[in-house]
């Protein structure tokens, strides 16, 4: 992509990009994916100069483009505004903590998500197998498994290994301990203590 | 420097990242492409001394600020009124992509010097890690010409397809950084405060598990014995490596708690079977097949 079309994409989406010019510039953004990923981004940063935390010119963008194609898949793709996160852990009995929160939106990622099991008539698999599309996103507890993935960032953060990505990943993972704890929650005295059954120490203040 | 940039050899510029990422002062905004979302951080970064201070602060949804001043990290849930207090033991800092040099790949990548381009405002190189085989994931990394600082990163499927992208919006880089920007932003005096306890790790010279198939270049890095929340007995924990990908095996004995088989959090995927008894679970930033593979290839001695 040229710096010549990022500029008309991004004049576009601050809406100072001429009106007559604006339908070659849709339809390219129709057919370009990188082109739409770039314009989505330009409303990213706007939106952070602007100190903005919701879209305003997300819907109308959106609008304009999927009125062009009719695209629901691209529709999605602009689809930056979440500031609902999906729950797919349930409470862990016995975890006795308070509190918390939404980090998905943040992140805007999938939880811990699962794949069907594979079909054992169909053999040994390969890579190319394993698709991503196949997965599914159930709602059930695994917090056994969530453990085993907060582990392995550690582990992995230890020998150096740290992306970004684990280490987002292992907050997100925690507050969902913190978001567990919240429906489990148990009575508090007048110290603010509570019988702590978990291996989360809450406490009031630093 | 340009001459530098345009000569020095790919494991140089991995060199100058290594160092960049641990000594390098920032501000700036920080973009998160993944699944066709788009996500927006404010962050900065400080090393006084060898002291990591940090604070990032979402944009999105309800401000979370994350605030890490050397080893211990507070996470900030401003609706929530709480705080979450974590310990990470390691020097790791949120951007650094790459691990350390001891283990940094072998054989099973190829990294070259792609193209120069300019991220954020500034001049960057960018670098290709491409893998060989489909069992783990290639990389693009765009450093700055400058400083050798990562700019932007991209972690990249078999098909070519971008899994991950992190890029700056705009990066201001060796200023000082002063202490208000990384103090929390929220006052915190009513809020709740929650501490996760350190982690408890017994070393195991010699793990009684191995794997028999392992896929190329992929060894045990590291073996532990583990006491996990809500467990009676120690989980062992084996974590494999081919010098970028990490994979950590999970073995504890089988009870009644079935784990999902397959799962994945992000670019993170798991693999979960029965063996003799004993629950083995993989899982890695590596595509499904490698954490089916080593999973289904654990044996005890």
């Amino acid at each position: 992509m040229n710096d010549g079309i990022k500029m008309q994409v991004s004049a576009f989406v601050d809406g100072e990009w001429p009106q007559n010019e604006a339908e070659l510039l849709l339809r390219r953004l129709c057919q370009d994916r990188d082109l739409r990923q770039q314009a989505a981004e330009y409303l990213a940063m706007g939106r952070v100069m602007r100190g903005e935390r919701t879209v305003a010119g997300i819907s109308m963008l959106r609008e304009r483009i999927s009125a062009a194609l009719d695209d629901k898949a691209m529709q999605a793709e602009f689809d930056v505004a979440a500031t609902e996160r999906p729950r797919y852990f349930r409470p862990v009995v016995g975890v006795g903590i308070a509190a918390t929160v939404a980090l998905a939106a943040l992140l805007g990622l999938q939880q811990m998500s699962n794949v069907p099991d594979a079909d054992p008539a169909s053999g040994s698999q390969t890579v190319a197998d394993i698709v991503e599309d196949s997965y599914t996103v159930p709602e059930q507890d695994d917090d056994q498994l969530r453990e085993y993935f907060l582990r392995h960032s550690a582990t992995s953060a230890y020998f150096g290994a740290n992306s970004i990505n684990a280490r987002l990943v292992t907050l997100q993972l925690r507050e969902d301990v913190l978001l567990d704890s919240e429906t489990a929650e148990q009575p508090v005295d007048e110290d603010g203590e509570k019988a702590d059954s978990t291996d989360v120490v809450d406490s009031q203040g630093p | 420097m340009t001459v530098v940039a345009q000569e020095a050899a790919p494991h140089d510029w991995l060199n100058r990242m290594a160092s960049a990422v641990q000594s390098t002062n920032y501000e700036g905004t920080v973009i998160r492409l993944q699944n066709g979302k788009v996500e927006a951080l404010k962050v900065a970064h400080s090393v006084v001394d060898g002291v990591v201070r940090e604070k990032v602060i979402t944009q999105e949804g309800n401000g979370l600020e994350i605030i890490r001043h050397g080893n211990e990290v507070q996470c900030i849930l401003p609706d929530k009124k709480s705080v979450l207090v974590e310990e990470w033991d390691d020097q790791s800092t949120l951007f650094s992509t790459l691990p350390s040099s001891d283990i940094r790949f072998g054989n099973e990548y190829d990294v070259s010097v792609v193209r120069r381009e300019r991220i954020a405002g500034r001049k960057a190189v960018l670098l290709a890690i491409r893998p060989h085989d489909g069992f783990r994931y290639g990389h693009r990394i765009w450093l700055d010409i400058e400083t050798g600082f990562p700019l932007q990163t991209k972690l990249v499927g078999d098909d070519g397809e971008a899994i991950e992208q992190i890029k700056f919006a705009d990066i201001i880089i060796d200023k000082e950084i002063h202490a208000s920007a990384l103090a929390p932003s929220i006052d915190t005096e009513n809020f709740r405060w929650f501490t996760q306890p350190r982690r408890s790790i017994t070393p195991t010279i010699e793990s009684p598990w191995s794997s028999d198939d392992l896929p190329s270049g992929f060894r045990a890095v590291s073996a532990y014995d583990e006491k996990l929340p809500g467990r009676e007995s120690p989980v062992t924990h084996i974590l494999y490596s081919d010098g970028l990908a990490n994979v950590s095996v999970f073995v504890e004995l089988a009870n009644e708690n079935k784990i999902a088989q397959r799962s994945r959090v992000g670019a993170s995927h798991s693999f979960s079977i029965e063996i003799g008894g004993y629950q083995v679970t993989a899982v890695g930033e590596v595509p499904a097949a490698t954490v089916e593979q080593i999973a289904s290839s654990m044996q005890r001695k």
